[in-house]
């Protein structure tokens, strides 16, 4: 029955991992105690003046080249005039005339049909810091107050609860890969405000926001029901207002924060502290030198080289596994990365570690993945070995020599295959009637029978031969 | 009682060289005036602190730096680590620094000896220093007169002998107008000069620190103190220069530009009449003066009140009663809290220009005012700068008027302005300019002459400034003599 259409623009804040803030010195670590992570600056003490991080301007341009915006060569900063008690100056600095980038878009992928979502501007801007309020006070933590963000603007061009959350995630997973953001919705280091609008015509209906949203489903739920509870407002003959809502995630609604008031007026006027900014070619390709390859690339990689797609979804979620496989890209990728995201993966949770912290060098993994890949050692000795690859400096053909894998004559091994044939001759005069499938339980028996000691390609060409004969 | 402190720095150099006085003799001479005097140039005092520091540099061999040991009064608006630094407000009445500014790294890395701190129009705003929440201090030569402002306390100060130098700030005046109602001399350095690093903003654009002295070449020596590049101050450059070495050289081709504006009848007769003084004098020693007319010359005061009043409604946000500085006590919310806090905290003269600034950039305003006044901003710095391809320097008088009565100017916010018309123009510009006095008018108060010269030419300022303090004859350092 619905004939409404929604219109969907979304902003985004994104803290960038910097070392330290946009403005000071001090460190930005999420999660130090309260107050330990701030100075002069941070607070707004008076006679203090900002500074301004490089490092700030490296990580937008990264995020500015991942969004494909245009970068705004020669720019400034603006004051944004407010009072309130998490903005310590009382004013923040942000970009509100020259953001650094322009014009920008991603394209999601909705289903196998590839969309366009348009990115109006993004600009750098200082974090607030952060309030506690109890019943008898409110407590300021300053650790936040001066922390580098990012702000990221779609044009008003989704129109879908499902678009908007594959936007999201999209957007979360090039700047999480492009290296300046954790992108961490529960720890507030993406913070995603929707508006929604519906209306029956090509003009925009009114605009309401939704805030304070904890996750990326809940963004596409907060869309749907706000477009719901807008029709149904509508449909009972009643006008909207432009409203600031939050998300209620124990309800799944949204509540009415405050009613926008007509005009708000930030008294925006250039920040004199800080000079206007000129960002040189050089600067920008320096910046951009080590921009990692982002996952899209990635993944036709992965495709080419076999994976499949559910698994390489896996490898893509998994930023860790991702960039180390980034270094092994001219060997079998299949058997990589179920070595990756299945024995390695369980090994490494089980430890609670990382790849980096293991004794796995790269010429171990490639010699591993490579021996496995031509059957020089097979699966079950390589779980004998796993807990060896990953704690000792031995090669694998150390350990391989060490464990007396691949080691039997070849005259214990045609023993072998003899003795296997003999006790099934079943399975002999399957192959022979023309079922090749039974090569594979007759391999299995010999291995077993080696006790997993025989070189399995060895023994699967000499069973060939014995067979075929 | 002994006068060491009347003496010329480089002759009490050469007094501590020859240890027949120690830095201890001259706090203690100091303090003895300051504490006699009623001149209410001060807000905090650190006798002890001031003691403690000659008498630890009482085990210092005296090294080849002039200002080692030599007292100075700092004004409150600029961090001394310890001191109290209330700018002259009620809001900050209870505030001690917790750091210390820029210059003030400076001051002790060259052994000067800091006495306390001076009295101010509240938050420099002001150009009588009346708005100070502790009382006005006193012009010397006067008492009846106001010091000027907003450095008024450095000046009267400075001017009285309690303290052989001192430091001020400098937005649109502040330390040329009460140098020359006091009969100092005071420079507002190229801006970026002096870093602003823990000097309590007024507007960014436009603030400057600057040395306030008994003569020219002290004056640059202090300059070279307290200049430095900082990094914690992104608008101040690297400069590393004596500003004193073209003192004594000769004026050969030297042309000077005095525009019409600053000699036309806005001026008093007798401080024209002291500026064409200069004029003679300077063409008698073979000096080229031209009168020349500068584009925008005028709008000085307009543009001032745009862009010091917009900065300053931003940067005086940040009182608010939330993390220091007065806080209403028991508010009834937050609203409230931020209210009372600002009602009560801040003076009349204070809020006006919060008000007017907090206008003048709401809305379409911003556009309309504070964007157009930085281009013609940015005009009348070129215009300017044009004058100085053709001339070595410009002068004209520091001020229309000498220094008057307390109290007239009451509450009239225009005329306030007024005060400051021909000094605006180097703080607008970016431009170093001093005052110096160059007479006295029928009232026996001291003129004071201005000059400005191109950005980071403080250096050539100095030379003629020093040329003609040889060839005034009049004797500024009366009032010292209590």
């Amino acid at each position: 029955m619905t004939n409404y259409k929604k219109t969907i623009g979304i902003e985004v804040h994104c803290e960038l991992k910097t070392k330290e803030k946009i403005f000071s010195p001090s460190q930005s670590i999420y999660g130090s105690m309260a107050n330990t992570c701030t100075n002069i600056i941070d607070l707004g003490y008076p006679g203090s003046l900002p500074l301004l991080n490089n490092e700030v301007l490296r990580f937008a341009i990264k995020a500015c080249k991942v969004l494909n915006l245009h970068i705004t060569r020669d720019m400034h900063f603006d004051r944004k005039n407010y009072f309130y008690p998490d903005n310590p100056k009382n004013f923040q600095i942000t970009q509100n005339e020259t953001p650094i980038g322009r014009d920008g878009y991603v394209i999601i992928n909705d289903d196998g049909e590839e969309k366009k979502i348009e990115i109006l501007e993004m600009h750098i801007e200082e974090d607030t810091c952060k309030s506690v309020h109890s019943a008898k006070n409110s407590l300021l933590d300053f650790n936040r107050a001066g922390v580098p963000l990012i702000e990221i603007v779609t044009k008003p061009c989704i129109h879908s609860a499902k678009e908007a959350t594959l936007y999201l995630e999209k957007l979360r997973e090039l700047l999480l890969y492009a290296g300046v953001s954790d992108c961490k919705i529960e720890e507030g280091s993406m913070r995603c405000e929707p508006n929604v609008s519906i209306s029956k015509t090509d003009k925009l209906g009114t605009k309401i926001e939704v805030k304070n949203i904890g996750s990326i489903s809940h963004v596409g739920e907060a869309i749907t029901y706000e477009a719901k509870r807008q029709e149904e407002i509508l449909e009972r003959g009643e006008t909207l207002h432009e409203e600031t809502r939050r998300f209620d995630d124990k309800s799944h609604t949204t509540i009415l924060m405050r009613v926008k008031e007509t005009g708000n007026d930030y008294r925006y006027f250039p920040e004199p502290d800080i000079p206007y900014v000129h960002l040189t070619e050089e600067f920008i390709t320096d910046s951009l030198k080590d921009l990692p390859r982002m996952p899209d690339e990635r993944r036709k990689d992965y495709q080419k080289g076999g994976i499949l797609p559910i698994n390489m979804e896996k490898i893509i979620a998994n930023k860790e596994i991702s960039d180390y496989l980034e270094r092994f890209l001219d060997i079998n990728l299949v058997v990589a990365s179920n070595l990756l995201l299945g024995d390695i993966s369980s090994y490494l949770n089980k430890k609670d570690i990382k790849l980096s912290d293991t004794k796995l060098t790269d010429s171990k993994f490639r010699d591993l993945v490579n021996k496995l890949d031509k059957k020089e050692i097979s699966n079950k000795n390589f779980k004998d070995i796993l807990v060896d690859i990953m704690e000792t400096d031995k090669s694998i053909d150390e350990l391989i020599k060490e464990n007396g894998f691949n080691n039997l004559d070849d005259s214990v091994v045609d023993d072998i295959i003899a003795k296997v044939l003999d006790s099934n001759p079943d399975f002999v005069h399957q192959y022979k009637s023309g079922n090749e499938r039974v090569l594979k339980a007759l391999m299995g028996l010999v291995m077993k029978e080696s006790k997993g000691k025989v070189n399995p390609s060895l023994a699967n060409d000499k069973l060939k031969e014995k067979l075929d004969a | 009682m002994s006068k060491y402190i009347d003496l010329s720095i480089e002759k009490i150099h050469d007094l501590l060289k020859r240890k027949e006085i120690t830095p201890t003799t001259l706090v203690l001479e100091c303090f003895e005036r300051i504490e006699k005097s009623d001149l209410n140039a001060f807000i905090t005092l650190d006798k002890e602190g001031a003691l403690k520091r000659a008498r630890e540099l009482e085990a210092k061999e005296v090294p080849d730096d002039l200002l080692f040991g030599i007292p100075i009064a700092i004004k409150d608006n600029i961090m001394v680590d310890g001191l109290k630094c209330t700018c002259a407000s009620k809001m900050l009445d209870n505030f001690t620094a917790i750091y210390d500014a820029g210059c003030i790294d400076l001051i002790k890395s060259h052994d000067m000896i800091i006495l306390g701190k001076t009295n101010m129009d509240e938050f420099a705003m002001g150009s009588t220093s009346e708005t100070s929440f502790y009382g006005a201090p006193l012009n010397p030569w006067n008492r009846k007169k106001v010091t000027g402002g907003s450095s008024g306390g450095s000046a009267s100060a400075v001017s009285a002998g309690l303290v052989p130098l001192a430091l001020g700030s400098d937005t649109g005046g502040s330390v040329r107008q009460p140098s020359s109602f006091t009969g100092i001399v005071g420079m507002k350095p190229t801006y970026g000069r002096v870093s602003r690093y823990g000097l309590v903003a007024f507007a960014s654009s436009l603030d400057q620190i600057g040395p306030m002295t008994r003569n020219v070449y002290e004056n640059a020596l202090l300059l070279n103190c307290i200049s430095k590049i900082d990094k914690r101050d992104l608008t101040s450059f690297d400069t590393n220069e004596d500003f004193t070495r073209k003192i004594g050289e000769s004026l050969q081709n030297f042309k000077v530009a005095i525009p019409n504006y600053f000699v036309s009848d806005i001026i008093d007769d007798e401080i024209r009449e002291k500026v064409l003084n200069i004029k003679t004098i300077l063409e008698n020693n073979h000096v080229q003066v031209d009168f020349v007319d500068i584009k925008h010359i005028d709008k000085a005061v307009t543009l001032y009140q745009i862009i010091a009043m917009g900065e300053a409604s931003s940067n005086l946000a940040r009182f608010d009663g939330v993390r220091y500085g007065y806080s209403y006590p028991n508010p009834t919310s937050l609203d409230d809290l931020y209210m009372k806090t600002r009602r009560f905290g801040f003076g009349n003269e204070v809020k006006r220009r919060i008000m007017v600034g907090s206008y003048l950039l709401s809305g379409e305003n911003a556009k309309i005012y504070y964007n157009k006044a930085l281009q013609i901003r940015d005009d009348l710095q070129k215009s300017f700068k044009k004058v100085f391809d053709k001339y070595n320097l410009i002068i004209g008088p520091t001020t229309a008027r000498c220094a008057y009565d307390l109290g007239v100017k009451g509450d009239d916010p225009i005329k306030s302005f007024m005060d400051d018309i021909l000094v605006m123009h180097a703080n607008m510009g970016g431009f170093p300019s001093l005052s110096m006095p160059i007479g006295f008018n029928k009232e026996h108060l001291p003129i004071g002459l201005q000059i400005i010269g191109n950005l980071c030419d403080e250096a050539t300022i100095y030379q003629l400034a020093s040329f003609i303090e040889k060839e005034i004859k009049d004797d500024f350092s009366e009032v010292r003599d209590d």
